[in-house]
């Protein structure tokens, strides 16, 4: 089943149907996601800044990493959940739009660059000026700069 | 509330080379929205921390002073980026968010939450031995104005949906 047929299948669900019919529903949840993303988005930074040694120098990377990324990955997964909800408002017109797929694709890069790090670059943290962890922040903001515009615009392209 | 004199500012702004460029350039306004949303995520983020630190669940082994010192400042310009942006968005459409009730809800919420988390700073000086001693009612503003900025966020979002005031203009 390809994306297009899920989608046709999805779109007659009564979940669909209730979403689309709500006037209430898409607004909420639409700001849960913004309120999720936002989180995603601030929080990371916080930690990217750092791996580039732009903010909290004298903060050990390590611990830093430690406190913020539970609040990332709750709000990531609020972000999930809203965006599953969200698509499943229209997902015809969302499976057809360039902008939600190359959001989709950014989301997996962004996933990937986090795996990456963890695998890679967390090992060279102690060392002042690693390249690696330096690497990892930066592609890290910009895929996340790069996925909200690509979901702003998906609004301006339904 | 719609007063001749908000009918006359906003057919004012619409005629502006100010609002013909923001309107006139299809990128404008979602570069704009783009460089809104990160701001509010600078905002949120920071006042997420702080508030939840006052509470005591999150960044417990910095100071709840350090936190303010880290996220106050950052908070405070993306808070004025967000005038900013917010300022050339209502000018590339100025009759959009100004009749509706919403936008003013959200600009007196942005009010209310940024005095609530600014107002941490006296809390500080209640200490038992160099430790801030913080009693529940300053934990209960924290999460009021915690509340209040998620609200404002849902605000916001809500512009879009509802209808202006009877007889605004288009």
């Amino acid at each position: 089943m390809n994306l297009e047929d899920f989608a046709d299948w999805l779109s007659q669900t009564p979940l669909s149907i209730a979403l689309t019919d709500s006037e209430t529903a898409f607004p909420a949840i639409e700001s849960l996601h913004v309120i999720a993303i936002t989180l995603v988005v601030g929080s990371i930074a916080i930690v990217d800044l750092r791996l580039l040694g732009l903010a909290a120098r004298r903060r050990d990377a390590s611990e830093l990493i430690a406190s913020i990324l539970p609040i990332t990955w709750s709000a990531f997964a609020l972000g999930v959940v809203t965006g599953i909800l969200l698509f499943a408002a229209n997902p015809i017109g969302y499976s057809a739009n360039a902008y939600f797929l190359g959001k989709l694709i950014l989301l997996a890069l962004a996933g990937a660059n986090m795996i990456a790090f963890h695998l890679f670059a967390h090992r060279h943290l102690a060392k002042e000026g690693a390249l690696a962890p330096k690497l990892s922040g930066g592609a890290s903001l910009t895929l996340w700069v790069a996925i909200v515009t690509f979901g702003r615009l998906i609004g301006f392209t339904l | 509330m719609m007063t001749a004199s908000l009918v006359d500012f906003t057919h004012w702004l619409g005629g502006t080379w100010l609002a013909a460029t923001v309107a006139g350039h299809f990128w404008i306004v979602p570069a704009l929205q783009v460089v809104h949303i990160l701001s509010v995520a600078v905002v949120l983020s920071g006042v997420l921390l702080i508030n939840l630190r006052v509470v005591g669940i999150v960044e417990r082994s910095q100071p709840i002073a350090a936190v303010l010192d880290r996220f106050l400042l950052p908070t405070g310009i993306a808070i004025l980026v967000l005038a900013i942006t917010g300022a050339l968005l209502i000018a590339g459409e100025p009759t959009r968010a100004v009749f509706r009730t919403i936008f003013w809800v959200k600009m007196a919420l942005i009010l209310a939450a940024g005095l609530l988390t600014w107002s941490h700073r006296s809390a500080l000086s209640a200490t038992d031995f160099g430790v801030p001693r913080v009693r529940v009612t300053r934990k209960a503003i924290a999460l009021v104005a915690l509340l209040l900025w998620l609200g404002v966020i849902v605000a916001g979002r809500w512009i879009a949906y509802v209808e202006a005031w009877p007889g605004a203009p288009a």
